[in-house]
This record gives C-alpha cells, sequence and structure tokens, in this order.
C-alpha cells in the first residue's frame, strides 16, 4: 500500500507540471497571438489536402511565418466556432458556411473585410457574405445539387434524360415498370432538394415581414414544392423521417444496390463511386441538372458553400488578410476549382472551371445560375439547427398528415427561430 | 436504520447494531478532537467545490437574468432582462410536456432499473462459481462500454432499413417488420431510450446488492429455512431490512441521473420525432446551446435544480435526521 | 430430476439469457470494428466474415492520436487521484470529527451530486475563458475532479464510518498519533472505497466530451473523447473506425474493471450502505 501510495504521489507531481507544460505550449501553438503565425480553421473535407499545403507552403516562403492548419470535425462545430470568436486569438482566418456567415457577423465576432470588396466576386455568392454594404467574409466555394443516375438501369427501363418535372416524373415510372431498381432515393427530409422546388413556385422558406421575418411553408408555393417532392420520394424506398446524411445516402445506400437515381453533390457522387469500386463494382453514373417545370428553365438548386471570414479577434489581422487575399487571389482560387476537377462553382468570375463532358461539374455548373439561397437572416442558422422544423414538416406531410396543420405549425416556429439572434 | 453491514468492509466483524459508529459503551470515552483541524481537512474540498461548481452555478444564475446569446458571449457585453428567460419558459407549454414527460421517463426507468436489478443481484447470488463469473463480466462489459458506442449500436439495433430488430422480427416470423420504424412516436423512441438506460445501469445496481448480499452469513439463511420461511419471505424478512440503505441511497442516485440523462436520448432521436421525446435535460440543450440562447438555457436549468431540489427534500431530510441521530451519541 | 436440479438448470438459462441480453452489445461494437465497410449496414446483419484490421489502423493512424493518449490519461489520473486525496480528508472530518457547519457539509455534498454539468458547459467555459485557463490540461483536470469529488466523498465517508472506533483507539493507545492512526489503521481498509471511487471517477474523466470540446480547441491539448467522433463526418460516417476506436476506447476500462472488480463491487455496496 505504501508503494502504492508514493508511486501515486510521484504520479501527481507529474501530472501538475504537465499540465503546466500543456498551458504554455498551447498559448503558443494554438493562439496565434505571437507574430510569427497564424491559425486557420478549415472544415473536414473542404480543401483538397495539395492544394492546402501548396498554399501554406508558399505563404510561409513570403511571409516568414509559419500557418497553423486546423481542421474541425462536423460535430459540435457551432459551439467551437462560437466560442473561439470570443477568444483573442485562438483563430485568425476560418471557413463558415454560406449560410451562416450572416449570423455570425451580427454577433461581432467577424472582421470588416472592406478592403476585399472590389475584386471580381461571383455576384450570387458575394449575398450571403454581407451585411448592409460591409463585407464580413470573401466567398470561397460553392457547389449544388444534381440527378445522378445510373445509365446501366436507365437503359434497360428506356428511360430518357427528362428535361421537364413531367419527363422526370415519367422516366420513374418507366423504371419502376420495367425493372426491380428503385428509381430514385430520396430520403424523406432532404430540405434544399424542397427548398428548390418551392423557389421554382416563386417561394421560400421564410419572406421578409415589415423589420422581421416570418416562415413560409403554408403558402400555395410552399404546397406545391412539397406536393412535387412527395411526388418524387412516392418512387423511394427510403423512410420519410432521415435525411441524407443518416444513413449517408453515398457511401452507405447507394452502392448496396440498385438504386437507380438519387440528388447529390459533387463530393457524394465521388464517395458512390468510391465505395463501389471497393467493392469490386464499376460506377456507371451519368449527371443531369434538376428539371424545371418546364423545358426553358432548369430547376432551381440550393447554392451551398462556404466563405472564408477573418476573426476580429484574430490574433494578427494584419497577416490573416494576407492569408486570405493569396487563398482567394485568381491564381490560387483557379488552382482551387481545378484541384476539384471543376466540380465546384468559382468564387470569381474571372475563374473558369471547365468540366468535361458528361461529368458532374457539367450538370453542375449548368443549374447554377438558378441556384437560390435561404433567407440569409442572423436567425436562419437557428432554423436549420436540430430538432428542424422543416424536416418534421416534410415527413409529416409525407405520412399524410394535412399539409397546410402542419406547415402552420412549422411557420410559427420558424418565424419564432429566424427573428432571434 | 436498523442495521448496518459491517462485514461488507473487510473491518473485523463485530455484528453490533449501528457498527462502530455507535457501538455502545464506546461513543461515550471517545471524544474527537474540535478546533480548526477538521477546517483544515475539508477546507480543500469545499474551495474546490466552490472555485468550480459553485462560481458555475452562480454564473448561471446571473447569466439566467440575461440575454445572453452568440453576440453577448462573442462581443462579452451584458444586457440584463430580469425575469424575461423565466417568463419565456414558463408560459411554454413545451416546458410542461417536458417536465411532465421526464417525470414519468425518470419514474419508469427507475422503478426498472431497481427491479430487474435486484433481480439479477439476487440471481447472482444464487448462481454457481463458473456462471456468475460469466453473468458478472457480462454487466461489467455493459456498464464499461462509452456511451457514444452504446447509443449509436443502439441507434443501429433499432434502425429502420438495416436493423437488427427488424431482421430478428421477420425472422420470427412476424408481419409487417420490413422496414418498421421503431422511433415513429415520442413513446416508442422513449421507449428504446428506456432500453438504453435500464441495460447500462442495471449492472451497478446488480453487482452492488451481490456485493451486499454476500456479506449476510449463510446461517440466516439456513435458520429462516429451517422456520419454513419462503423465499419470497425471506427476502421481505432478511434481505429487504439488511439492504434498506442500500436501495435508499441507489434509488436516489438513479432518480438523480435518470431525470439529468442527456447523451443517450439525444443521441437517438435528437428529443424527436416532432419534439416528441424531449425531456428537460434535453430541452434546456436545445433551446439553450442549439439556438444559442444561453440565457434561456440558464433559466431552465434553474427551475429544474430548484424542482429536483423540491422533489428530493424528503430524502435530505432523512439524510439530516440521520446525521443528527450519529451526532447525538 | 428432483427439483434441486430443476430449479438449477432454470436459473442457469435466465443466467445465461441475460449474459447474451447485456452482451449483445458490446459484442456487436467489437464484431463491427472487424467487419468491412460493406457489411457493416446490410439488410440481413452480417454474423460470419473474414476479419479485417484496417479500421484499427485507421483509427489510430489519426495524427496526433498519442498525444490525445497521453492527454487523456494524464487527465484522468490527475483528476481521480487528486479526488482521493481531497476527498479523503474531508470524508475523514465529515465521518469522525465533530465541528459547526459539519450537517450542511453533508447536505451540500449530497446535493452536488445533482450539479446539471451539461448545462453547466457554457458558464464553466466563460470562467476559463476570463480567467485565461482554456487549452490547458490542468483545467480539465480541475474540472473532472470537481465533477468526481462529491461521489467520492460521499462513498469514502461510508467506508470510513464502517472502520470500528475501537481500531482507531487501540492505535493510539498503542503510542500512535492520529495521522498515524489514520495511516496504519483506517486506510488499507479503504483499499476497496478507493478503488471504486476512483473507478467511478476513471470512467466518468475518460468518457467526457462536452466540456474538452469547447474548453481545449487547440489540437495538442484535445482528448481521446473528440478523437472517438472524428469517424463520423457530414461525409459519410466510417463506422467501422468509429466501432474500432469505441473499442479500443473501452478495453483499458475494461480491463481495469476486471482487475478491481471483486473489490469494486465490495467497496461500493460498503459505501452505499452506510449511506
Amino acid at each position: 500500500m505504501k508503494r502504492k501510495l508514493v508511486a501515486a504521489a510521484g504520479m501527481m507531481t507529474l501530472t501538475v507540471t504537465l499540465a503546466a507544460c500543456g498551458d504554455d505550449g498551447s498559448s503558443g501553438a494554438g493562439g496565434g497571438g505571437s507574430s510569427d503565425s497564424i491559425t486557420v480553421w478549415l472544415m473536414d473535407g473542404s480543401a483538397p489536402e495539395t492544394w492546402v499545403s501548396e498554399l501554406n507552403a508558399a505563404f510561409e516562403a513570403e511571409h516568414g511565418v509559419e500557418v497553423n492548419l486546423e481542421i474541425q470535425q462536423w460535430d459540435g462545430v457551432q459551439d467551437r466556432v462560437t466560442t473561439a470568436l470570443s477568444e483573442d486569438g485562438t483563430v485568425d482566418v476560418l471557413e463558415i458556411g454560406n449560410t451562416q456567415t450572416v449570423g455570425y457577423a451580427n454577433t461581432g465576432g467577424l472582421a470588416d473585410l472592406g478592403d476585399f470588396a472590389d475584386e471580381p466576386w461571383n455576384e450570387a455568392m458575394l449575398s450571403s457574405a454581407r451585411v448592409d454594404d460591409t463585407l464580413y467574409a470573401v466567398p470561397w466555394y460553392g457547389a449544388n445539387r444534381v440527378v445522378i443516375y445510373d445509365r446501366g438501369i436507365w437503359e434497360e427501363a428506356g428511360a430518357e434524360v427528362p428535361t421537364t418535372r413531367d419527363e422526370w416524373i415519367a422516366a420513374l415510372e418507366a423504371i419502376e415498370a420495367n425493372t426491380d431498381a428503385e428509381p430514385i432515393y430520396l430520403p424523406g427530409q432532404s430540405y434544399y432538394v424542397m427548398g428548390g422546388f418551392i423557389a421554382d413556385e416563386g417561394g421560400n422558406f421564410a419572406v421578409e415581414d415589415g423589420d422581421s421575418w416570418a416562415g413560409a411553408l403554408n403558402t400555395p408555393a410552399g404546397e406545391a414544392g412539397m406536393d412535387f417532392y412527395g411526388q418524387l420520394q412516392a418512387f423511394s424506398n427510403s423512410p420519410t423521417d432521415i435525411d441524407e446524411a443518416s444513413p449517408q445516402q453515398s457511401t452507405e445506400v447507394v452502392p448496396s444496390g440498385n438504386v437507380a437515381s438519387w440528388i447529390g453533390l459533387g463530393w457524394e457522387a465521388a464517395g458512390a463511386i468510391a465505395a463501389i469500386e471497393e467493392q469490386g463494382g464499376e460506377a456507371d453514373f451519368g449527371y443531369f441538372p434538376i428539371p424545371g417545370v418546364t423545358a426553358d428553365q432548369l430547376g432551381h438548386v440550393f447554392l451551398g458553400g462556404s466563405n472564408l471570414a477573418v476573426s476580429e479577434r484574430a490574433g494578427n489581422s494584419e497577416l490573416a488578410n494576407e492569408w486570405l487575399r493569396m487563398a482567394t487571389s485568381q491564381e490560387w482560387a483557379q488552382r482551387y476549382v481545378d484541384a476539384n476537377a471543376g466540380g465546384v462553382v468559382p468564387n470569381r468570375t474571372d475563374v473558369t472551371a471547365e468540366p468535361e463532358p458528361g461529368s458532374f461539374a457539367e450538370a453542375m455548373v449548368a443549374s447554377a445560375d438558378v441556384g437560390f439561397l435561404p433567407p440569409l437572416t442572423t436567425g436562419w442558422a437557428n432554423v436549420e439547427t436540430e430538432p428542424n422544423p422543416i424536416k418534421e414538416l416534410m415527413t409529416k406531410a409525407l405520412n399524410g398528415e394535412d399539409y397546410q396543420g402542419a406547415a402552420e405549425e412549422a411557420d410559427a416556429e420558424i418565424t419564432d427561430r429566424i427573428n432571434r439572434e | 436504520m436498523t442495521v448496518d453491514i459491517e462485514e461488507a468492509s473487510p473491518a473485523p466483524s463485530r455484528g453490533t447494531p449501528r457498527g462502530g459508529r455507535a457501538a455502545p459503551g464506546s461513543g461515550g470515552r471517545w471524544r474527537p478532537p474540535g478546533g480548526w483541524v477538521p477546517y483544515l481537512l475539508v477546507a480543500p474540498a469545499v474551495l474546490a467545490m466552490l472555485a468550480v461548481l459553485g462560481y458555475a452555478l452562480v454564473r448561471n444564475l446571473v447569466i439566467s437574468f440575461q440575454a445572453f446569446g452568440r453576440r453577448q458571449l462573442i462581443s462579452r457585453t451584458t444586457e440584463w432582462t430580469g425575469l424575461d428567460n423565466y417568463r419565456t419558459v414558463l408560459e411554454n407549454d413545451r416546458f410542461w410536456d417536458s417536465l411532465f414527460r421526464t417525470v414519468a421517463f425518470m419514474a419508469v426507468n427507475v422503478v426498472l432499473i431497481m427491479l430487474i436489478g435486484t433481480l439479477i443481484g439476487l440471481l447472482l447470488n444464487q448462481l454457481g462459481r463458473r456462471m456468475r463469473l460469466l453473468l458478472a463480466i457480462s454487466l461489467v462489459a455493459a456498464w464499461a462500454m462509452p456511451v457514444i458506442a452504446s447509443t449509436t449500436v443502439f441507434r443501429w439495433l433499432f434502425d429502420t432499413q438495416f436493423g437488427v430488430a427488424n431482421w430478428a422480427m421477420r425472422g420470427l416470423g412476424f408481419e409487417g417488420y420490413e422496414q418498421h420504424n421503431w422511433f415513429a412516436s415520442g413513446t416508442s423512441t422513449l421507449a428504446i431510450v428506456t432500453a438504453l438506460i435500464v441495460w447500462a445501469s442495471v449492472p451497478f445496481v446488480a453487482l452492488n446488492l451481490y456485493a451486499g448480499l454476500t456479506t449476510i452469513s449463510g446461517e440466516i439463511y439456513e435458520a429462516a429455512r429451517m422456520d419454513g420461511a419462503s423465499g419470497w419471505r425471506v427476502f421481505w424478512s432478511i434481505v429487504a431490512p439488511i439492504m434498506r440503505p442500500f436501495f435508499l441511497i441507489t434509488t436516489f442516485l438513479e432518480i438523480i441521473w435518470v431525470f439529468k440523462a442527456f447523451v443517450q436520448i439525444y443521441a437517438l432521436n435528437g428529443g424527436g420525432p416532432d419534439r416528441g421525446s424531449e425531456t428537460l435535460p434535453v430541452m434546456a440543450y436545445i433551446e439553450g446551446m442549439g439556438q444559442n440562447q444561453y440565457g434561456t438555457g440558464a433559466a431552465i436549468s434553474v427551475l429544474t435544480l430548484l424542482i429536483l431540489l423540491v422533489a428530493m427534500s424528503f430524502y435530505f431530510r432523512l439524510i439530516l435526521r440521520q446525521e443528527k441521530e450519529n451526532e447525538a451519541v | 430430476m428432483n427439483t434441486r436440479t430443476l430449479g438449477r438448470l432454470w436459473r442457469n438459462g435466465v443466467a445465461l439469457l441475460l449474459a447474451a441480453v447485456f452482451l449483445f452489445p458490446v459484442y456487436w461494437m467489437f464484431s463491427t470494428s472487424f467487419k468491412s465497410n460493406s457489411q457493416v449496414l446490410t439488410r440481413d446483419p452480417v454474423f460470419f466474415f473474414t476479419p479485417t484490421f484496417e479500421h484499427y489502423s485507421t483509427a489510430t493512424g489519426v495524427e496526433l492520436f498519442w498525444t490525445y493518449v497521453t492527454n487523456s490519461v494524464l487527465v484522468t489520473l490527475g483528476a481521480v487521484l487528486l479526488a482521493l486525496v481531497v476527498a479523503l480528508a474531508a470524508s475523514f472530518a465529515l465521518a469522525r470529527m465533530r465541528f459547526r457547519g459539519r450537517r450542511g457539509m453533508v447536505l451540500a455534498v449530497m446535493m452536488a451530486q445533482m450539479a446539471p454539468w451539461e448545462v453547466l458547459i457554457i458558464v464553466v467555459y466563460l470562467n476559463a475563458r476570463d480567467l485565461s485557463m482554456l487549452n490547458s490540461l490542468g483545467t480539465l483536470v480541475l474540472v473532472y475532479f470537481v465533477m468526481a469529488l462529491p461521489f467520492t466523498i460521499w462513498t469514502l465517508r461510508g467506508f470510513i464510518a464502517a472502520v470500528p472506533r475501537e481500531l482507531e483507539e487501540a492505535a493510539l493507545i498503542d503510542g500512535c498519533d492520529r495521522f498515524q492512526a489514520f495511516r496504519r489503521v483506517i486506510f488499507p481498509l479503504l483499499a476497496p472505497g478507493l478503488m471504486a471511487t476512483s473507478l467511478f471517477g476513471f470512467i466518468m474523466a475518460w468518457n467526457e466530451y462536452a466540456m474538452v470540446l469547447v474548453l481545449n480547441k487547440a489540437p495538442d491539448a484535445a482528448t481521446l473523447p473528440l478523437w472517438l467522433t472524428q469517424f463520423q463526418t457530414n461525409f459519410g460516417n466510417d463506422w467501422g473506425a468509429t466501432m474500432a476506436a469505441s473499442s479500443l476506447f473501452t478495453v483499458p476500462v475494461l480491463i481495469v474493471f476486471l482487475i478491481l472488480q471483486r473489490r469494486v463491487t465490495g467497496g461500493l455496496a460498503a459505501g452505499a450502505v452506510k449511506g
């Protein structure tokens, strides 16, 4: 017993000493407070590894400072970003989703990036980074969804690539009739896909109402959008109470089977192809933009993407701005698009994406012009936070509940949340 | 409290009622020292609890009277709003629904945990050596599994498309389990959460009860059996009274633990569907952290704590009375 | 077959069934960690397969993995040992001495077990931020230590109270001073209680996720629970790696548990009984 106690006491001293070391070490390494390094937070999966390491090497060579790249996991990131913005020098440059940027801008946590205002940004993307003409972030990349289909199954069914909603439904009916495949995999809660259908009708999730915002799902546009979503979803075997991420449609659903088509992003298509190849199969995917109501206009798609911002409490704002300038310069923006094989919507008009014919990127870029964004308000992030009222409405509507009643409830919740800071 | 189990500790057994604390004739002779020594001994604990827990509770109370969101957190500003947060919470039907749900959920869970735990504890006491070890190891493994893994596994087991539960039901020939959704309603979600929490909590009760039972000498059972007492009778007249303090403290701990349960409920279905499985801790998290309304979250937690204090007051009285008796010796 | 054998058969049957019920989720975690990704989520669960170890190399191949291991071990041990030492002193005073405020403190320890830590994260964070104590293992040790302290005091107090006073008196008569009497007589008898409470603290600190998520954002100050979640991303969940990591994460607890199990359960019961 005595020996154990001695060992315990020894361990204690060790812990205390090391804890003290941890203290010192991190304020040097983690904090950008020192002048010879900056800290950059990018989300897991956003930056191709070669691009970011070459960029940082170039930056370090030019400025003689170290760039601490810290890749953030998605789990719990909201709490981490919020708290990090309240700390001095924890982060200098950070990636923020385009639907979240305005909310963070209004907290006072993001620095004014007025110096960057005159660059030739993609106008549609810019709107998500600006509050009352002040620029709080700069666009980094955009992405939107397309329909991904299995050429083999479509051929077998004799289905044609559609250009209107009616043709789309007809193609799915043909697949249902002529093959044993699932015509389309569409989980019940893919709310940005549904938002596109609402935008096709001229609506949105919420509308401005004087000084405040109000949920706008209990509207003819909302009901029509949900109705078309329901028509598509009827072709799917998916449960109505899940979204596309759980199970992850690209790696957990599509590869295991017999899915004739699905709606996804570029990295999802790539993930599905990799998973199918891992199983020894071969993916034979074709891509088309989401069809519109009529042939002369494509369907609206949610313009997803990310912006880059500088923390108001950055340890070294000047260097942070320099890094941002370099990363979003014509040269490095072009290299970014190239590193993604044209699979992203470029952030600048002087950057070109030249997708290969028949590729995902080609279909994606085609409908980027009819991109839509959700209401860009401080409170929009609150609406998207789980439990998400739009998702709940979708499940109820698909399960046969009265749309208007459920939509009224959802609107009340959206109105409540969107007007919060 | 009638008898304490001296034998549970490795101390030499004396078998006197009230144990060493109040052994007749000994308490009077020996007086513990007063003065500053006891204060010195408790000082580190008191200081640490005040500095970390006390300070946090005070600050929690303070921000419950503020509009405290992301902007205030990041810009470090203060906006007093008086009782607004409390008013919002108390006027919200969801708060009362959640409170009712939490109490019902807690009651069901604690009853199940105590019941199943006791039965397994009694069973452990009656098994042969090898079977006992097997069952004990299984219980220990369940206890040790990290929550993140156990919630993921439970989520899978009851998955609509790929769940083992649906597969097993199909295999057993039940109809309608092609794609049965086990999380279709708040009640069924809470039933699964209950399975998870009971599964994870029973080992604590069962193993401890068993450990306590081993300290009851076999002779007592023999004597009871000679008198022709049934197993039921033996339990109520011998085991239950001896283990009464054990049941009291364990029930208290389980009540608190289940009342506070958050990760299991949130991870399984996020308090859904349609907020139907939302208990108070889940609500405090969703409205507080999730919506960045930390002031509101703080108000909910203060109210929760008050409710819990009132509900547990009978127990605190019990503890205080017991302390008084001990001191009176 | 007489009723006695029947009874035993019946009991063994029930025990086997219970063991299976309790082990199944654990078994599922371990078995998934050896499955290839295409075998993880399938309509008909896979029970027999050729094991793969790739998930283990994925899980341990994470950058800074060994830093996380070191941090977790240091923080857990630090919190547990600190809790033991501090609780030992306090519980001795509470069990054996008479002083003003003693009952109040007993009540406070009881109530402290009700602390809603999940909700207090943000205020603990604010306090740490304002005192410049972020990204520090020392802060984590302090917080986890206080989280474990009430239960530790409560249980140890029960143990000390269970030690007959006569033993201590005898030591005093033999010429020991108070401290020596404690060290030579009471302390050895507390072994099961120390084991039990340290295990409780160990599991709590080892598993804690929500606090470290916001308190320690610098990668070199992170702990293993953060590592556990990184295989579940928006881009698909690497279930195999998650389960491999969880298995690795469980094994130390399991080993400690199995070694201490006998003393531990004895320990908890004695503490609890004295409640």
